[in-house]
């Protein structure tokens, strides 16, 4: 199934914008993330901490609906999810 | 009333708004937390526009590594108040309307009474904390809060208005770590426009604010998101689990 991963700021400077990703049925939310994240190891500190789970800053949205974090690792993505991941910005 | 000189300043403006709009603006009290990236485009904006009261508060000194970005201060400001060099530049772009520059750190012993009776908050702020007490002030004043925040070449806005969209705590609970951030200068001028944008329309009663929406600027690629965001019922601070705390009073 494929599922649409979008970074936004610092996020999408590590680890890229709009990401088609296939996905194994019954995939969660957590471990999708984990596995894109990965690929930068930059990338995945900015968004996970050392024990791998997102950093409380972290916003996740499934199709348009926040997601908390404590809810992300028991979350499935369905085919034709749209996910979005970013952080504060925090400068002015 | 307007003299002769200010009917000339805003005639290009009052084409789309007319004297009664221009009144509005005459009238208005806006507050504008920080004198940096953003506040300088918000601040330079609002007052050629003729916002007749700008308060601008910030505690920091020009320095070098501020003039890539910070379009009120010149290289002979080093070293000076930011606060004076705001006022200077804004009395000298709109010698019609009243500033105050305060050099203060907004914490939240003053918050509430720095903004006094404004209309509304900007946020031009480096840091979620202090952000934080000026959502906080916005609820209990129950007065709009254009929020902007800018990274490199990324920034987002967005208007919380209390009571009827979500605030910052709904839609950023926790804050990221504190860090010194790249930016470019056009990063702030883009995101403070659109902050300065939305306190026009607020205050002329026009157009659709970035209510519920989150506002996403990608410099890089030159594109512009928007993300719907949602009240929080259990936020901390305007949900029913937020408290009674003296910031939450009403002025």
């Amino acid at each position: 199934m494929s599922v649409k991963i979008r970074f936004f700021a610092r996020f999408r400077e590590l680890l890229g914008s709009d990401i088609m990703t296939d996905a194994a049925a019954g995939t969660m939310f957590t471990s999708l993330i984990t596995t894109v994240a990965k690929k930068n190891p930059e990338g995945y500190a900015a968004i996970f901490d050392e024990n791998g789970a997102f950093h409380e800053f972290v916003i996740l949205m499934k199709n348009g609906k926040r997601i908390e974090i404590a809810d992300a690792a028991t979350t499935p993505v369905v085919d034709g999810d749209e996910i979005a991941v970013f952080p504060p910005v925090a400068g002015g | 009333m307007f003299s002769e000189r200010e009917r000339e300043r805003y005639k290009r403006q009052m084409m789309l708004f007319g004297e009664e709009g221009q009144e509005r603006l005459k009238k208005a009290q806006i507050f504008i937390a920080g004198a940096g990236g953003l506040g300088s485009p918000v601040s330079l904006y609002l007052a050629v526009a003729g916002v007749g009261t700008i308060t601008i508060v910030d505690r920091d000194v020009v320095d070098q590594t501020n003039l890539n970005r910070q379009i009120l201060h010149f290289d002979r400001d080093i070293g000076r108040k930011k606060t004076s060099s705001a006022k200077e530049k804004l009395q000298e772009i709109n010698p019609d309307i009243t500033i105050h520059a305060i050099d203060v750190k907004i914490d939240e012993t003053n918050a509430s009474k720095l903004i006094g009776n404004a209309n509304g908050i900007v946020d031009a702020l480096d840091n979620y904390p202090t952000r934080y007490l000026l959502n906080e002030v916005a609820i209990a004043k129950e007065i709009p809060l254009v929020h902007g925040g800018i990274r490199g070449f990324y920034g987002q806005a967005t208007t919380i208005v209390p009571g009827t969209t979500p605030c910052l705590k709904c839609i950023f609970p926790k804050p990221p770590p504190q860090e010194v951030l790249p930016v470019v200068g056009a990063t702030a001028g883009l995101i403070g426009t659109v902050q300065a944008n939305e306190v026009l329309k607020y205050l002329l009663g026009i157009g659709e604010l970035l209510k519920g929406r989150l506002f996403i600027w990608d410099g890089i690629q030159a594109h512009a998101d928007e993300i719907c965001v949602e009240r929080n019922p259990a936020c901390e601070a305007c949900g029913s689990k937020a408290k009674k705390t003296p910031a939450r009073e009403k002025k």
